[in-house]
């Protein structure tokens, strides 16, 4: 998909990808900053907490706007169905994780993680679907 | 999903997705019971710990089966972007949460409640995806 560099809607996706990330650096930056130093309390505090979480949703309203603008529907669908497969395989471990959480007191799972997590289940499904589409 | 007219994809779904909550509840009351009067420890009480969560992954399959069987492309497809709502706004929640967790202590939220939020946001999601297709 990212590698089909002719393809307009591929394109459009890297470039508002790169920039969302570099947002997201900067807003880390700035909030890690803000809070190493400065010791922000009430809103301000939460306001800045949330700022670098911006970004991430911004990523993925990024590529609900690729799946509306790519014009090939094999490649929409791939995309779609690596979705739902990361989305069954992130509730699963989750899922799991938290019963251990509950009976065997494993190290709580920080939220920050499960998005990563998601990501990792799409890099995985991807190739694979791929190949069975092949 | 209409209720009213169900396809056959539709009610073995209604009927995986029932037996595997009667089971969800059996596994979790063995569990809690093993894990309060059976002393285990190890291996055996992480087994006995994710016994539960392995009908709940089983309702995640159901659905995975529902889309492989299901012949309407239209319900397949309304389906498929109530889940994409879900996972969406599951994502969104937990990175926001992750990052109030990290930097202003925001209480843990537990990782067994991503499952039951995304559903909720399934939920939400549906009427907003079939008031799109009118």
């Amino acid at each position: 998909m990212i590698g089909c560099t002719n393809n307009p809607a591929a394109r459009r996706y890297v470039r508002r990808v790169a920039f969302t990330m570099f947002l997201y650096v900067l807003f880390l930056v700035v909030s890690v900053v803000a809070f190493t130093h400065h010791r922000p309390t009430g809103l301000l505090a939460y306001v800045l907490a949330v700022l670098p979480a911006l970004p991430i949703l911004g990523m993925m309203v990024v590529f609900g706007l690729y799946l509306r603008e790519e014009k090939d529907e094999l490649q929409r669908a791939i995309g779609v169905e690596a979705l739902v497969w990361s989305t069954g395989a992130t509730l699963s471990l989750t899922t799991v994780w938290g019963f251990l959480e509950n009976f065997v007191h494993v190290p709580h799972l920080q939220l920050m993680w499960i998005y990563p997590i998601f990501w990792v289940f799409f890099g995985i499904s991807m190739p694979m679907i791929n190949a069975r589409y092949r | 999903m209409n209720c009213a007219i169900k396809s056959p994809a539709q009610r073995r779904l209604t009927n995986r997705v029932l037996g595997t909550l009667a089971l969800t509840v059996l596994f979790a009351v063995i569990a809690g019971l093993g894990i309060r009067f059976g002393h285990l420890r190890g291996i055996p009480a992480y087994l006995v710990a994710v016994l539960p969560a392995l009908p709940i992954i089983g309702v995640i399959a159901a659905f995975g089966v529902f889309l492989d069987e299901e012949k309407d492309e239209f319900q397949r497809n309304l389906l498929v972007q109530c889940l994409l709502g879900g996972i969406g706004g599951t994502l969104a929640v937990t990175t926001v949460w992750g990052y109030l967790e990290a930097f202003v202590h925001a209480p843990h939220l537990p990782a067994i409640w991503i499952y039951p939020i995304f559903w909720l946001f399934v939920g939400l999601s549906m009427p907003v995806v079939i008031w799109r297709y009118r």
